[in-house]
C-alpha cells in the first residue's frame, strides 16, 4: 500500500481524490477476495490386495467382497475391503466379468469360462460354457444358480437346471446384461442394441437408444431398481432409464446431459464400467486413471483425484453402500472409499458464519437464486390464475338456463336429447361399475371412490383421469337427461307440500356453466394449498404429464423465450409443478374476485350493450370486463401478493425457491435468525413493489366517473 | 303509411307475479312520435324494454314492420340493432370516450372499420351537438350531455323506431331542454319514436299520438289533444296530479 500511495502524490493536484478512492476500492476488492483457494485430497483410499496382477471385475454383496482378474486371479475380502486374502482356484484363463445377487456370486472369462459360488457357504464350482470361436462378455444371475451371458453375434445363454441353451437374438455382439430380478433384465451391445427381456432371458425385445448413442458401443449396463437403469458406452457416454409416470423403467432411454461439460452427453473418456451408488448418484471407471462420481441427479460429473498415478487403468467398482465401495484396477490396484469417491476438502479456509457480513456474503446468491426461481413460478403461475379467473368469472355469470336454451328448440327434440343424454350417461355409468366393485370399498369408504377410480391399481398402475370424467359426465348426463325427458314444454318450476311447507325445485333453472365453474372453484377453495402441491406434483406428476411434451415441442429451438421455457421451466418437474399447483388454486379466488367486480357493473350497462345489438359474450368483452377490471385492481393486487406469498409452499414439493433455500442455507450455517430474516426482508421487497405497481396501475387506469367516485 | 311496430295483447307478469302490463295493443307508424304516460308504476317502462326484449314479454306479439320478433329464433342483436334505445340513466360506457361509446355499435354489430365508425360518429354527435366534447370521458360530462350522447350512440345505428324510457327524469330541471330539443328535432326529421316521459308539455307539443297507461292497460289513447281535453276520468285525475306537482 505504501508503495502504491506514494508515487501518487506526485500527480496529487491532477487525479487527488479521484484516483485514491479508485485504489481504496481497488485495495477493498483485493482483500474481500478469498484468502486462499481450495484444497482437496483424494476420497479414495489404497489397500493392498496382496497381486500385482490386472483386476477386472469387483463385486461386493453382503459381507463379502470378491475381484477377479488376470489369470485367474480371485481375491476376497470379509472386513469392508480393508484386508484381504488370495482364493487359489484352478481357472487359469483371464475373469474378465462378474455379478453378484440372490446371496451367489458368478465370475466369467471371455473364453466361456464361467464359475458360481450359491452362496457364503458354498465354494466356487466351475460350469463353464461352450463357446466355439466365439465369445461371452456379459454375465448376469438370475437366481442364486441362474444365470444369463451375452456375447458375441447376438449369442445369449442362458444356465438353469445345471445346463447351457443358447438362442441367438441378431448380428451385433452383446456387451453386457443385467438382471434386476429373476425375470426383468437388460442385454446391450454394438450399435446402440438394447435389449429388455421380462421372462429370465427366454426371450428379449428391442428397445431404441437414443439417436445420439443409436451407433456407439454400449458396453456396461446395471439395471438398479424399478426406477432407474443406467447404461455407459465406451466413448464416454451415459444411458438414463427411469420410470416415467408409468412407463415401467427400460423402455425409455435418454442420453445424461453434463452441466459439468457445458451441456455435452459426452465425458470425452474412455469409460470402463458405471456403478450406482443410490437412485441419483452413479460412480464411472476408466482407462488413465479415470474415476468420476456424479452430483445433482447426474447432471455434473466430476474426475475425482486419486492417490494412485493415471498409469492406472481403472476396471470396475462395486459399492458396499451408498459411501463405502471398492475401484479395481491394472497391476492390482485396489482402492476403498468411506465416501463414494467424492474429492475431501482440506486446509480450506472455513467461513465464520458468526459475523452477519460474512453470513450475508455466503448466502446472498442462494438467495437470489431463489428469488429468480420464485418469481418464475409467480408470474406464470399469475398469468394462469388471471385467465383462469376470467374465464372462470365469466362462466359463473352466464346468464343463460337450461329454460332459455331448451326453450329455443320443440320439445320433441328436447325429449330426444335427454333419451340420447339419459342413455350415454347410463352407458358411462355401467362402464365405471366394475372399476367400482373392484376397489373394494364399504359404506362410508365410498366418498373416496373417485380417487380409487382413477388409480385403481396403485403406484404401478396407470392414472385414468377418463374415469373422473366419466363419472362426472355420466352423473350430470343421466340427471339431465331424466330432466329432458320430463320437459313440457314450458319448463316451469315445480312447487311440492313438504311437511306442510312449500318446496320450491327448479332444476330449469340450473345455469350449466355457472355449475361447471361453481364445481371447480369449489374444490380449489375448500382444500388446502399445500396439499393441492402434493396432490399436483406427486400425485398427478404434472411436470411429467405437460412439462416433459412441452419441453419436447420446444426441442432445437434457440429463441430466448423459448430456450428459456424449455430449459428453466418445462424441464424442472416440480417448477411445472408449482406453477400449476399456484395458477389452478389462483384462479379459483380471482375468478369469485372478478365476479364480484362483474356484479358490482351497474345491470344497465349490459342491457345498454344489448340494446345497440351487441351479443352477450361481445357485451361482456367489450364493455362489463373492461369495467370490472379496472374496480377489481386493488382487490386483484390482494389476490397477486397472496400468490407471492403461498408460492412458498413450493418448497414441499423440493422446488428450490426462496424459503427452500433458506432451509439448504440452514443447514449449513446453523444461523436460523439471520436466513430467515433475509428470506422475510426479500419477500418483503417483491410484495412491496409488486403492491406499488398495481397502485399505479390503479392510478394509470382511473377513469373518470368508474370506480371510488361513484356512479354516472 | 307503413306500421313500423305493432304491439298486440301484450302481457307480462314478472317472476315476483306483478302482473306489470296486462293486455296492450297499439301500432307505431312510420315517422310517427308516440307519446307513452301513466302514473309510476303503470308498467310503461315494462313495455318499451318488452319491445327490444330486454325483458321477454310472457304472452302478446310483437312484430317490427311486420315480422314476429318475440320468438325464440329470432336473431334478436340484429332486431335490437334496429330498435335505438336510450335509458332514463344514461348507461353510456364510462371507460370509452363519447366517440368510443358512439362508433361500439357500428364496428362490432355493423363490422364497419374504425374510420368508417368514426366518420359516421362525428355525423350523429354533430346532430346532437356533442362534436366538441367527443374526446371526453362519460364521467366528465353533465347529465344532459350524457343523454345526448346517449341519444348519438342510439342513432348512430339508424334504428328504424326509437324507444326512450323517461330520457329526462334523472336530469336537473335546468338540463332537461337541451336533451328535449334534441328529441324534438330527431321527430321533426321523421325519425319514428315512442318515448315514455312525465313531460306532459313535451307529450303534448311533439307527440304525434299520446297513449296512456294505467295499471298495465292504455287507459286512453289519441291524438295529443287529449292532453287538452282528456276523455276518461282517470287520465282527468292523473294530469291534474301532475300539474299540481308542478
Ligand atoms: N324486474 C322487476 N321485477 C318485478 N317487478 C317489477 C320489475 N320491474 C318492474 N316491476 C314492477 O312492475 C310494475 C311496472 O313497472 P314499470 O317499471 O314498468 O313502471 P313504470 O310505468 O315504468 O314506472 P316509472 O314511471 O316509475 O318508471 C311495477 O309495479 C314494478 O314494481
Ligand atoms: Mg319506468
Amino acid at each position: 500500500m505504501v508503495e502504491t500511495t506514494g508515487p501518487e502524490k506526485n500527480y496529487g493536484s491532477q487525479f487527488g481524490i479521484s484516483k485514491l478512492c479508485a485504489v481504496i476500492i481497488l485495495a477493498i476488492f483485493v482483500i474481500s477476495l478469498p484468502a486462499s483457494a481450495q484444497e482437496y485430497r483424494s476420497g479414495w483410499d489404497i489397500v493392498e490386495g496382496g497381486t500385482s496382477s490386472d483386476l477386472f471385475s469387483v463385486q461386493a454383496q453382503d459381507d463379502e467382497i470378491w475381484a477377479f482378474g488376470e489369470n485367474g486371479t480371485i481375491i476376497m475380502s470379509t472386513d469392508g475391503g480393508l484386508n484381504w486374502q488370495n482364493y487359489e482356484s484352478s481357472i487359469s484363463s483371464n475373469l474378465s466379468i462378474s455379478d453378484s445377487g440372490f446371496g451367489a456370486f458368478i465370475a466369467a472369462g471371455t473364453d466361456g469360462t464361467v464359475i458360481i459360488k450359491s452362496d457364503s457357504t458354498s465354494p466356487w464350482r466351475e460350469i463353464s460354457v461352450e463357446v466355439g470361436d466365439g465369445f461371452i462378455s456379459g454375465i448376469s444371475l438370475t437366481g442364486n444358480s441362474t444365470a444369463v451371458a451375452v456375447g458375441n453375434n447376438g449369442n445369449i445363454w442362458t444356465y438353469d437346471v445345471q445346463t447351457w441353451s443358447n438362442i441367438s437374438v441378431g448380428e451385433g455382439d452383446l456387451l453386457d446384461v443385467s438382471f434386476l430380478d429373476s425375470d426383468k433384465g437388460i442385454a446391450v451391445g454394438e450399435l446402440g442394441t438394447i435389449l429388455f427381456s421380462d421372462d429370465g432371458g427366454g426371450s428379449w425385445d428391442y428397445r431404441d437408444a437414443p439417436t445420439e448413442a443409436s451407433n456407439s458401443r454400449i458396453i456396461d449396463v446395471e439395471f438398479f431398481s424399478d426406477i432407474r437403469a443406467y447404461a455407459i458406452t465406451d466413448n464416454g457416454e451415459v444411458l438414463k432409464s427411469s420410470r416415467e409416470l408409468t412407463t415401467a423403467v427400460g423402455f425409455l432411454w435418454n442420453m445424461q446431459y453434463f452441466e459439468s461439460e457445458g451441456g455435452s452427453s459426452n465425458l470425452g473418456v474412455e469409460l470402463t464400467s458405471i456403478e450406482i451408488a443410490t437412485t441419483n448418484k452413479f460412480l464411472l471407471s476408466g482407462a488413465d486413471g479415470y474415476l468420476s462420481m456424479s452430483k445433482d441427479g447426474g447432471n455434473i460429473v466430476n474426475r475425482q483425484i486419486i492417490p494412485v498415478g493415471n498409469s492406472t487403468s481403472f476396471n470396475d467398482i462395486a459399492m458396499i453402500d451408498g459411501f463405502n465401495g471398492v475401484a479395481v484396477g491394472s497391476s492390482g490396484s485396489l482402492l476403498l472409499t468411506e465416501r463414494s469417491g467424492e474429492d475431501e476438502q482440506i486446509g480450506f479456509e472455513v467461513m465464520d458464519f458468526s459475523e452477519f457480513g460474512n453470513f450475508v456474503d455466503y448466502s446472498k446468491g442462494m438467495l437470489i437464486d431463489g428469488l429468480f426461481a420464485t418469481m418464475n413460478i409467480v408470474i406464470f403461475g399469475i398469468f394462469l390464475g388471471f385467465f383462469l379467473g376470467i374465464s372462470l368469472s365469466m362462466m359463473k355469470t352466464s346468464p343463460t338456463t337450461l329454460k332459455e336454451i331448451a326453450q329455443k328448440r320443440s320439445p320433441a327434440l328436447i325429449r330426444i336429447f335427454g333419451i340420447v343424454f339419459l342413455v350415454i350417461g347410463i352407458v358411462l355409468l355401467r362402464h365405471l361399475m366394475p372399476i367400482f366393485e373392484n376397489l373394494g370399498l364399504d359404506g362410508w369408504e365410498y366418498i373416496y371412490a373417485p380417487i380409487g377410480i382413477i388409480n385403481p391399481d396403485g403406484i404401478t398402475g396407470d392414472l385414468q383421469f377418463e374415469n373422473f370424467l366419466f363419472l362426472i359426465l355420466g352423473v350430470s348426463l343421466s340427471l339431465l337427461g331424466m330432466l329432458l325427458i320430463s320437459g313440457d314444454g314450458t319448463y316451469k318450476k315445480s312447487t311440492y307440500a313438504l311437511g306442510g311447507r312449500e318446496i320450491n325445485w327448479n332444476p330449469w333453472g340450473v345455469r350449466p356453466l355457472n355449475f361447471i365453474a361453481t364445481i371447480y372453484t369449489d374444490i380449489f377453495r375448500n382444500t388446502p394449498l399445500i396439499v393441492q402441491f402434493l396432490f399436483i406434483h406427486f400425485g398427478v406428476q404434472i411436470g411429467a404429464l405437460i412439462g416433459d411434451p412441452g419441453a419436447e415441442m420446444l426441442e432445437g429451438s434457440n429463441g430466448l423465450i423459448t430456450s428459456f421455457l424449455r430449459d428453466d421451466i418445462l424441464s424442472n418437474r416440480a417448477c411445472v409443478s408449482a406453477i400449476f399447483a399456484l395458477g389452478l388454486n389462483s384462479g379459483a379466488y380471482q375468478c369469485e374476485t372478478i365476479r364480484g367486480a362483474i356484479s358490482a357493473i351497474p345491470s344497465g350497462q349490459m342491457e345498454a350493450g344489448r340494446s345497440i345489438g351487441l351479443n352477450y359474450m361481445q357485451t361482456m368483452r367489450l364493455i362489463i370486463m373492461p369495467q370490472a377490471i379496472r374496480i377489481c385492481i386493488p382487490p386483484m393486487g390482494n389476490e397477486m401478493v397472496n400468490l407471492v406469498l403461498n408460492s412458498s409452499l413450493a418448497m414441499v414439493i423440493g422446488y428450490s425457491e426462496l424459503t427452500r433455500k433458506a432451509k439448504l442455507i440452514n443447514a449449513v450455517t446453523f444461523q436460523v435468525f439471520w436466513s430467515y430474516g433475509m428470506v422475510l426482508i426479500s419477500y418483503f421487497i417483491v410484495t412491496w413493489t409488486l403492491a406499488l405497481f398495481l397502485r399505479y396501475l390503479e392510478n394509470k387506469t382511473r377513469i373518470p366517473g368508474l370506480g371510488i367516485s361513484g356512479g354516472n | 303509411m307503413s306500421r313500423v311496430l305493432s304491439i298486440k295483447d301484450m302481457h307480462k307478469t314478472y317472476a315476483g307475479g306483478v302482473h306489470a302490463v296486462r293486455g296492450v295493443s297499439f301500432d307505431v307508424k312510420e315517422g310517427e312520435s308516440v307519446a307513452i304516460i301513466g302514473s309510476s308504476g303503470s308498467g310503461k317502462s315494462t313495455v318499451l324494454r318488452c319491445i327490444n326484449r330486454l325483458i321477454e314479454p310472457t304472452e302478446g306479439e310483437v312484430r317490427l314492420r311486420g315480422d314476429l320478433i318475440n320468438t325464440p329464433n329470432t336473431d334478436i342483436n340484429d332486431v335490437r340493432s334496429r330498435i335505438g334505445m336510450v335509458f332514463q340513466s344514461f348507461e353510456l360506457f364510462a371507460h370509452l370516450r363519447v366517440i368510443d361509446n358512439v362508433t361500439l355499435g357500428l364496428r362490432y354489430v355493423k363490422g364497419m372499420s374504425k374510420k368508417e365508425a368514426e366518420r359516421e360518429a362525428l355525423e350523429v354527435l354533430e346532430k346532437v351537438d356533442m362534436l366538441d366534447r367527443k374526446d371526453a370521458f362519460p364521467g366528465n360530462l353533465s347529465g344532459g350531455q350524457k343523454q345526448r350522447v346517449a341519444i348519438a350512440r342510439a342513432l348512430a345505428m339508424k334504428p328504424e323506431v326509437m324507444l326512450f324510457d323517461e330520457p329526462t327524469s334523472a336530469l336537473d330541471p335546468e338540463l332537461i331542454g337541451s336533451v328535449l330539443k334534441t328529441i324534438r328535432g330527431l321527430a321533426d326529421d321523421g325519425m319514428t319514436m315512442v318515448v315514455v316521459t312525465h313531460e306532459i308539455s313535451f307529450a303534448r307539443d311533439v307527440a304525434d299520438r299520446v297513449i296512456y297507461m294505467d295499471q298495465g292497460i292504455i287507459a286512453e289513447t289519441g291524438a295529443s289533444s287529449i292532453i287538452e281535453s282528456p276523455k276518461t276520468e282517470r287520465l282527468k285525475r292523473f294530469l291534474s296530479s301532475i300539474t299540481e306537482d308542478d
